[in-house]
């Protein structure tokens, strides 16, 4: 493997994430906070090993397979590194189990937290922590794509292992210019939010944070008690329709704004099956709950449709508390874990589409009995999907059960009851943030040992880089020359 | 710039890496998954899978808006149906390559009336190539600037050589010359005074042809006389290169033996033939080839649908006593192989394509260009545009780089080898050897400053 170019390219990355600090620095420095040299030192050290790798001489500039998936991990891992400086340097999260937890929290949009008492926390902090969910939801290192001079041959690797989804496509000839026309979409996206919000009277470093934490579909707040905090139906509207938004596959908004019609929408299976998947359970959820815990249907409502499209998004944002909702709501939103929303979204978890392929290839299976000898192609829409690609996405769900199982009983050796580790694997590994019982959503993640913190951190990030980008590293035909 | 190209096969794949040096922005359509697979790993351009002829597909590449359209397909008629379409969707110039026999004809209607605005034939641009290499006095590369002034020749060193083993510096070589690049082991280098030259690299000579001729002569290379014009020439394996060659050779009083296995094939052979002697059978049987004189013939081709087999072939030709050997080689994979094993010549028709294509692309202002080495370097014959930084300074204040040696300006009938005090002018015309990786840089030294070249100057050159 070619180290050389994966160090140089993470040294690119640690000056990314040094730049994006400062706005940091400037808000301690705008409220007075303590917290303005744990930024600077954090800051200096990312510089400075920025410069180092970055200044490597690099003898081939060519990103093979191996070192596309060598960037993105350990690009991933480093700039979470950096990234819990802060929090350990001010004093708000000493020990670096915690700091690291939370950084990887933060970049992977999980949104689970180990923080108790999120409200006495510095501003420049509660900034930091959410704007690494903004960051990692369209992926930092398709933002280092698009503001850096060419990286080396092949960053179209980098791509693929960075964006979730089992099918990567390029909108513009050049990787450079697609990664513009995303972040762009992005920003627009986002700056639209924070006004709403900020319209509708909420303040505005709440609106901007929580803005945040919904396009990237992350879900850190600044409330203990989440959007719930305050009981605002507006707010609560513009930010599960922000959420579902951000669910959709992003090339989406290009292709509708350069044909001026939203005739893509339409025409996109997946889409159509998320909204679909969307309204049924946020019936089912409602019925269930009309009656038994709220009084009225559009309170139930209310409170369903946000508990269900924060979920299936993988946000993670409460308005109310939903571990105290009745068994079925509960498994509901817990299998909505394991679905997640569209490729090419901010959102984590296996992804509709990867869904809809396991069901049509299921669907299949069961007509070849009936008729052995049939040939069907299995499609989305009219596109057929290739073999490969199908055998990809089994394979894909076959190893996210196999860690979940996994994982979840090395947690159980920690000491947790069932139903919370069972929760809490499928929301880090989906990257949705509070789980049941013990990490439910009026709970944290901080009295789990720091052993079931560093598992539960590997889970974000195995869930966050859909499983095979880490997971060959760990190959030790990877390492082989 | 905007570039559509149809089909990645070897030539497509050839054009996406040279284009992609000079910072055209790609769309390559296929049909076939493990090619643009292949692509995605490889290059920054964007893939689509389909028929390239599909209109729906060519909007969808934004065809609209695009500068240049390749269609370089299998299928000729697909190449033409592509660009007859992409050109009434919008396309602001279209290429088309055509390489059916019966087609030849028609091109210049197609040109006229299709409005294509150029068709390519790789097979006939081979056989012209070939036909020039026949016709020349050098057994190894070379190739003419300059309206036949400046000459870039590439030198083989064997161990015996008076250059082996010495520094550059050291070789006092005549002014009038420069050692534009060495390529050892199939990588090209620039050198510096400081390199040394070693046994079996092979030297790309540029200079004054005189002095070229001279220089070439004194190491022992041997150079034909006029009186030892090509008289016979036998072709094995009857394509359509060797068809386009042979009706070429045939019209310069060549006598031609074509050596072809299929019976059917040596039929049409003969058909569309007229001095041409057409033998059935197989082209390595030695028996035949002896049969069939190969000792006393002049140039020996080998032109069978196999890479292999025709470098093979060509080293027992030689073996044979043939006197200058060619071999048509599709991939470049074999490039590096091919100068240590000491063919003369070989000649790849993807790689005249692409230069053909390059510089049609490059347009007006670029007068002749040869691709080396397997499209590693170039060699470009350049007039530079108003407002160049190039011009009016001396070379060694405009940071020319590494990989690009300003080989030699023409300048009112006079040949000058600049040294770096040298100053080019507006109406000179340079000769330029650069790395493949640099021809962009090159290209912003000889034109101003600010975009491009405009789209309608593309087409014409010459």
């Amino acid at each position: 493997m070619n180290f050389s170019i994966v160090i140089k390219n993470l040294g690119m990355l640690l000056l990314c994430e040094a730049a994006a600090m400062l706005p940091s620095v400037f808000l301690a420095f705008y409220y007075q906070e303590s917290t303005i040299s744990a930024f600077l030192y954090a800051i200096i050290i990312a510089v400075f090993f920025g410069l180092l790798f970055y200044s490597l001489k690099v003898k081939e500039n060519i990103i093979r397979y191996k070192e596309g998936f060598a960037i993105v991990t350990f690009g991933w891992i480093a700039v979470s590194l950096i990234g819990a400086l802060p929090f350990i340097f001010s004093g708000v999260l000493p020990s670096f189990a915690d700091a690291f937890f939370e950084t990887v929290s933060g970049f992977t949009t999980t949104g689970a937290t180990v923080i108790t008492n999120v409200e006495i926390v510095p501003y420049s902090l509660l900034f930091w922590r959410s704007f690494t969910h903004w960051l990692g939801g369209m992926g930092i290192l398709v933002l280092a794509l698009a503001i850096s001079p060419a990286l080396g041959v092949g960053t179209f690797q980098i791509l693929r292992a960075e964006s979730p989804g089992p099918i990567s496509t390029k909108l513009t000839p050049k990787l450079s210019n697609t990664a513009k026309i995303l972040y762009t979409t992005y920003l627009i996206i986002t700056l639209i939010e924070i006004i709403l919000l900020n319209l509708g009277g909420m303040p505005l470093f709440d609106s901007v944070v929580n803005t945040f934490g919904t396009l990237g579909t992350g879900g850190f707040s600044i409330k203990n008690a989440s959007i719930g905090a305050y009981n605002n139906v507006y707010f609560e509207l513009v930010i599960t329709i922000f959420m579902l938004l951000s669910g959709v596959n992003f090339s989406l908004y290009y292709l509708a704004f350069k044909q001026k019609s939203l005739w893509h929408f339409w025409q996109d299976k997946e889409f159509k099956v998320y909204l679909g998947i969307v309204a049924v359970y946020i019936l089912v959820i409602t019925l269930n709950l009309c009656g038994s815990v709220f009084n009225s249907f559009w309170e139930s409502l209310r409170h369903a449709s946000f508990q269900v499209v924060s979920i299936i998004t993988t946000t993670g944002y409460a308005t109310t508390n939903f571990d105290l909702w009745p068994d079925l709501s509960r498994m509901l939103l817990l299998s909505l874990m394991f679905i997640g929303a569209c490729a090419g979204s901010t959102a984590g978890s296996m992804k509709v589409i990867r869904i809809y392929l396991i069901f049509k290839y299921v669907q299949r299976e069961i007509s070849s009995l009936i008729h052995p000898r049939a040939v069907r192609a299995v499609k989305i829409g009219e596109q057929s999907v290739q073999e490969t690609v199908l055998s990809s996405v089994v394979a894909f769900a076959m190893l996210y059960f196999l860690l979940f199982i996994a994982a979840t009983l090395l947690i159980l050796t920690q000491g947790l009851d069932i139903i919370s580790a069972i929760s809490a694997v499928a929301c880090t590994l989906g990257n949705v943030g509070p789980g049941l019982n013990t990490v439910g959503p009026a709970q944290t993640f901080a009295p789990v040992s720091d052993f079931a913190k560093y598992i539960f951190s590997l889970c974000m990030l195995m869930g966050r880089l859909e499983l095979y980008t880490v997971i060959s590293l760990l190959s030790p035909r990877f390492w082989q020359k | 710039m905007k570039t559509i190209i149809i089909g990645a096969g070897k030539v497509g794949y050839q054009l996406v890496e040279s284009l992609l040096h000079e910072n055209h922005d790609i769309t390559v359509i296929d049909s076939s998954q493990d090619v643009i697979d292949k692509l995605n790993d490889n290059f920054d351009v964007l893939t689509l899978k389909g028929n390239g002829v599909s209109s729906q597909l060519l909007m969808q590449a934004d065809c609209a808006n695009a500068d240049l359209l390749i269609a370089v397909t299998n299928s000729d008629e697909a190449n033409i149906v592509s660009c007859i379409t992409a050109k009434k969707l919008g396309t602001k110039s279209v290429i088309a390559r055509v390489r059916n026999p019966e087609y030849v004809t028609e091109l210049e209607f197609m040109q006229k009336n299709l409005e294509i605005e150029y068709i390519i034939n790789p097979e006939l641009a081979a056989a012209q190539e070939i036909m020039r290499l026949l016709l020349d006095s050098y057994n190894s590369y070379a190739v003419d600037f300059a309206k036949g002034r400046v000459r870039i020749i590439e030198v083989q060193i064997d161990s015996y050589s008076d250059l082996a083993n010495r520094q550059i510096k050291d070789l006092d070589l005549p002014e009038s010359i420069i050692i534009a690049a060495i390529s050892r082991k199939g990588k090209v280098m620039i050198p510096n005074g400081f390199d040394f030259i070693y046994p079996k690299d092979n030297l790309y000579v540029l200079g004054e042809r005189n002095s070229i001729d001279l220089f070439v002569r004194s190491l022992g290379v041997p150079i034909a006389h006029d009186n030892e014009k090509i008289r016979n020439v036998l072709i094995v394996g009857g394509s359509i290169i060797a068809f386009y060659l042979a009706k070429e050779l045939e019209q310069v009083g060549v006598n031609v033996k074509i050596i072809e296995e299929k019976l059917e094939r040596c039929r049409e052979l003969a058909e569309g033939l007229n001095n041409t002697l057409v033998l059935h059978g197989d082209g390595t049987d030695i028996e035949l080839l002896k049969t069939e004189n190969i000792e006393k013939m002049d140039a020996f081709v080998a032109a069978t649908g196999f890479d292999e087999e025709n470098l093979l072939l060509t080293l027992l030709a030689k073996q044979l006593g043939a006197k200058k050997v060619i071999a048509k080689v599709s991939r470049s994979s074999y490039n590096s192989v091919i100068e240590t094993i000491g063919i003369d010549n070989a000649v790849s028709p993807k790689l005249i394509t692409a230069r053909d294509i390059l510089r049609l692309i490059r347009g007006g202002k670029i007068v002749s260009m040869s691709l080396l080495l397997g499209g590693q370097a170039e060699v470009l014959e350049i007039v530079p545009q108003e407002g160049a930084p190039i011009i009016n300074r001396p070379l060694k204040d405009v940071g020319i780089p590494k990989g690009v040696i300003i080989g030699a300006i023409f300048r009112n009938d006079k040949i000058i080898i600049p040294k770096g005090h040298a100053v080019i002018g507006r109406n000179d015309r340079v000769v330029v050897f650069t790395l493949e990786s640099d021809v962009d840089k090159v290209k912003k030294l000889f034109n101003p400053k600010r975009g491009g070249v405009p789209s309608h100057e593309l087409f014409n050159s010459d």
